[in-house]
């Protein structure tokens, strides 16, 4: 019997090696949600100057759209944890999104709150890019009354929980405000992600049903 | 004699006051105009209802205090229920309003209705950071990681082969 060539042997080590070096490589590199630049936080007299729509009647929410981020995902209602903080929708459902249910509705005057997952233990979750948004993105709500309410971002900020401006985050507004949020900013194994990106829209405009 | 008045007036007022008191245990449910919510922000949707039109059910509403105008109280699914809607006006300005309903018969019933900047719903507002990523995206991916385990130990086995024919002077 013809032994295996030493040729044969050889190849599929240094083979086995390459790709082994590789894998263990890239499956090693941290893949870090964005996070939003300096450039990105409110400035005196410098946020989007795009004039605030009349706001909207009350009408709970269905779906949000951010297109520049590729986020077309249903929304829940969302009630308080027992500490007084927004709870959060389960983790499991990557592609789902909360709203603060007994606050405002998105497009109704005051301050509307959404909140989603960045991650889950399996990856990516809905709100992975929110971070990226700039000045001037775009972000739809759709209502149940069967209209749009479109909002454009005025800045996206990222604030650590020992520091977090509760007031200015989910605070009243005279004109129909939204905030969308996100876990994000430095993240440890002992503590999770240890701030939130918030991303601070006003209402530009609407579409009816 | 003017103590003895006074008392007097103290008494038919203490009087007047259990009556006005006890009426609402007997009365309550048909006398009033209740307004919900009874207080709203500006450009909020209001809906009133009373039972005091009895079986006619139907009821003019004026609502003008507010710049609201007049609307139109209809019979609703509850027997003897009269509701109406209407919508304050975005420019409204906050204060105590007095919604005024007319019955069929003409009964009048009055509801407040209070108008403020902030909504009330809101003053719950949520604090602090929202919990919602557990670092699932960070790190390393178990899949990739077992596969280039396996292949490491798929060149470490070649490896061996390797060295162990050279040792057995097979050639390499």
């Amino acid at each position: 019997m013809r032994p295996v060539s030493n040729i044969a042997i050889a190849s599929v080590t240094v083979v086995a090696l390459c790709s082994g070096a590789f894998l263990l490589h890239s499956g090693a590199e941290t893949n870090a949600p964005p996070q939003p630049s300096a450039a990105q936080a409110a400035a005196p007299g410098a946020g989007d100057r795009r004039p605030a729509a009349p706001a909207l009647p009350h009408s709970p929410p269905e779906r949000i759209r951010i297109p520049s981020i590729r986020v077309d995902a249903p929304l829940m209602g969302l009630s308080l944890t027992p500490q007084g903080s927004l709870d959060v929708p389960p983790a499991e459902q990557k592609n789902l999104a909360g709203w603060y249910e007994a606050g405002t509705t998105p497009g109704e005057r005051g301050t509307a709150i959404v909140a989603g997952h960045v991650d889950n233990s399996e990856g990516p979750a809905v709100f992975y890019d929110l971070g990226s948004l700039k000045k001037g993105s775009v972000i739809e709500v759709a209502r149940r009354d069967g209209g749009t309410a479109v909002f454009t971002v005025d800045s996206v900020e990222v604030y650590d929980a020992r520091d977090f401006p509760d007031d200015k985050v989910y605070g009243a507004a005279q004109r129909a405000e939204l905030r969308v949020i996100t876990c994000g900013g430095g993240y440890s194994k002992a503590t999770g992600y240890q701030g939130n990106v918030v991303v601070f829209a006003h209402l530009t405009g609407s579409r009816a049903a | 004699m003017r103590r003895t008045a006074r008392m007097l007036t103290g008494t038919a007022l203490a009087v007047a006051a259990a009556g006005l008191a006890t009426a609402p245990a007997y009365g309550g449910e048909t006398g009033r105009l209740e307004v919900f919510p009874s207080t709203v922000v500006p450009g909020a949707g209001v809906t009133v209802n009373t039972a005091a039109c009895g079986a006619a059910a139907a009821a003019a509403g004026d609502a003008s205090a507010v710049g609201a105008g007049t609307f139109p109280l209809a019979p609703s699914a509850h027997e003897n229920d009269a509701i109406g809607q209407f919508r304050v006006p975005p420019s409204a300005q906050p204060g105590t309003y007095e919604i005024v309903a007319q019955c069929a018969g003409g009964k009048q019933v009055t509801g407040d209705l209070m108008v403020t900047l902030t909504s009330t719903r809101e003053q719950v507002q949520p604090r602090g950071l929202v919990k919602t990523g557990v670092g699932g995206a960070l790190g390393t991916d178990p899949v990739q990681t077992a596969a280039g385990v396996a292949a490491l130990a798929v060149a470490a086995a070649g490896g061996t082969w390797l060295l162990h024919r050279r040792a057995r002077g097979d050639g390499i």
